[in-house]
């Protein structure tokens, strides 16, 4: 009888709070687009992969004149040239990515061989290893280069990450990485919907908080804070350990899986990386 | 405010004459009991903080605090040494609190389905 | 300039400490000085940064995420009911975006006493 009261209640809190685990990730999505149009009705649809300089008007005067003379631009060269140079036997990235090097568009999917959210910095490392080259380190240095040449190549193709209905695994990838983001962590104890979601556009000190939705579309970015270029993972890292969580690995799995169910709010935006932040 | 700030000054005086004797006292005794306390309140910290990193909850500074506390320990310096892994001891406790408290799923009320 | 700027920010801070020091055991029968030392620990952005999203007396570029700290004494009825909203915001609230002050820590016990008596004169 205990059982059944506590049973109800607990049915009744859930219910209390809104749907919870049962929404799909079309679902979901839907609900975050509703979200950010409240929230935002005079944003156009395709501008979110703006991200803050969306909503932030000042900021984006400042952004406009960096772009006139992107900061990332050296970076792009010199992934070109990675891009061009084979490796030590004689083969090199094409050989990898057939359809390359615009192909930022494919990632991250699922990939069923491996069971595991495949993203375009592990498949950069695969393609390496598989050919006796030292992998990239995961968050500064060299892999940025590659990456923003990919990314720069890629410009203009649509985001569309696919949760296949034909493996389980991969629905639970992506309810994962929805635990993820809506976890309170830290000392400081926010969640990352916290500041993206539920207060965005508000600013924190001298922050304006960008929406989530848009996120992923403009990476590697070159960050002045950085002074070069970092990938999706590093800013990753520097959200978990500002609000003074211990951040997770650059292409673990849990961020691999917070990649993949962000990036589905981002379905149908155009990418535009590499991108340029404060 | 003169008189005032001249009792401060005195305080003060007294203060860093008692830390010193104090920090004296600590590097003369070889033997000294404290050591293996705070040897004990460091091992409970590092406990704590592996269990709040299993479940993913773990802090941002809780290692560094531990290894601050083993710094210190190691010079002698046990007041430092204890107040640090008491501190990252209940880092390590919050934080698997935290995580154990964030177990379901609870999508915001502002998201409408 | 911001050099400048900097250095006497640093030394400004350095005389604030100092003097903390200095007058601590005298402080704590000086309420004056607890509502000063509550704002410097309040505006301190490893300690309260509460400027982050709330606007708060004088103090410069404060955020816009929380409604603004004013006649704090008007909406709580005594100090222990504010010192339960600092403590833990979420207790109220639990969607709260406000960090759990002293559950969690981020400030000690006497310095969140501080807090409240310098949030109490808002
Ligand atoms: C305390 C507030 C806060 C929290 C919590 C937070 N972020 Fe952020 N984040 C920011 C701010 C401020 C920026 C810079 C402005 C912007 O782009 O939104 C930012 C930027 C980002 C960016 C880069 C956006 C771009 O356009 O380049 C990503 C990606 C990101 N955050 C992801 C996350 C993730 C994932 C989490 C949870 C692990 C998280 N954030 C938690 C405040 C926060
Ligand atoms: C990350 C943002 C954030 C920070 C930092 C923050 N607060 Fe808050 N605070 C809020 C929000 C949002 C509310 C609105 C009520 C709620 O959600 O709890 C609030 C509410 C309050 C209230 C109740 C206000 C009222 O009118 O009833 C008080 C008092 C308060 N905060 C004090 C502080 C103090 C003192 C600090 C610094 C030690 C601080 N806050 C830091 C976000 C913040």
């Amino acid at each position: 009888m205990k059982k059944i009261l506590l049973t109800c209640a607990a049915l009744i809190l859930t219910a209390g709070f809104g749907t919870a685990t049962a929404s799909t990730p079309e679902e979901d999505k839907a609900a975050w687009d509703r979200f950010y149009q409240q929230r935002f009705p005079n944003v156009p649809e395709e501008d979110y992969n703006n991200g803050v300089y969306t909503i932030d008007k000042v900021g984006r005067e400042n952004w406009e004149a960096i772009e006139e003379f992107p900061p990332y631009e050296p970076f792009i060269d010199a992934g070109r040239e990675m891009w061009e140079t084979p490796f030590a036997n004689g083969k090199g990235y094409r050989d990898c990515f057939p359809n390359g090097p615009a192909i930022a568009g494919n990632y991250p999917h699922w990939d069923k061989e491996t069971g595991m959210v495949m993203t375009l910095p592990l498949a950069v490392n695969n393609c390496l290893e598989a050919n006796g080259e030292k992998p990239l380190k995961y968050k500064k240095g060299p892999i940025n280069n590659i990456l923003s040449y990919i990314a720069f190549e890629s410009r203009g193709q649509v985001v569309n990450v696919e949760i296949p209905g034909d493996d389980p695994r991969a629905l639970e990838a992506y309810e994962e990485g929805k635990k993820f983001y809506f976890t309170r962590r830290g000392q400081l104890n926010f969640s990352c919907a916290h500041c993206h979601l539920q207060t965005v556009g508000m600013v924190l000190r001298t922050e304006t908080l960008g929406p989530a939705k848009g996120h992923p579309t403009h990476f590697p970015v070159y960050r002045s804070k950085w002074g070069t270029v970092g990938t999706l993972h590093r800013r990753f890292t520097g959200c978990n350990k500002q609000v003074r969580a211990k951040p997770f690995k650059a292409q673990g799995k849990e961020y691999r899986n917070l990649e993949y169910f962000l990036t589905h709010k981002s379905n149908g935006l155009e990418l535009n990386g590499p991108g340029a932040r404060k | 405010m003169q008189k005032r700030s001249i009792i401060s000054t005195l305080l003060l005086a007294l203060l860093l004459a008692l830390g010193s004797t104090a920090l004296l006292a600590d590097s003369h005794g070889g033997a000294d009991p404290r050591a293996g306390q705070v040897e004990q309140a460091i091992n409970d910290a590092e406990a704590a903080r592996e269990k709040a990193g299993s479940v993913d909850g773990e802090w941002r500074d809780t290692a560094k605090m531990i290894e601050s506390a083993r710094k210190a320990l190691a010079a002698g310096e046990y007041d430092k040494a204890m107040k640090l892994a008491r501190e990252a001891h209940q880092q390590g406790v919050l934080g698997y609190e935290q995580a154990m408290s964030q177990q379901e799923l609870r999508i915001p009320s502002y998201l409408k389905y | 300039m911001t050099r400048i700027k900097s250095m006497i920010g640093t030394a400004a801070g350095l005389t604030v400490l100092l003097a903390g020091t200095l007058a601590q055991p005298v402080a704590a029968a000086d309420g004056v000085s607890a509502v000063t030392e509550g704002k410097v620990l309040s505006e301190d952005r490893k300690k309260g940064n509460c400027l982050a999203c709330h606007m708060m007396g004088d103090g410069a570029y404060p955020g816009n995420i929380a409604p603004p700290l004013v006649a704090m004494q008007s909406r709580y009825p005594n100090k222990e009911k504010l010192r339960a909203q600092i403590w833990d915001a979420t207790a109220n609230n639990p969607d709260s975006p406000m960090p759990p002050f002293g559950k969690h820590r981020i400030v000690s016990d006497e310095e969140l006493d501080k807090i409240v008596e310098y949030v109490w004169t808002l």
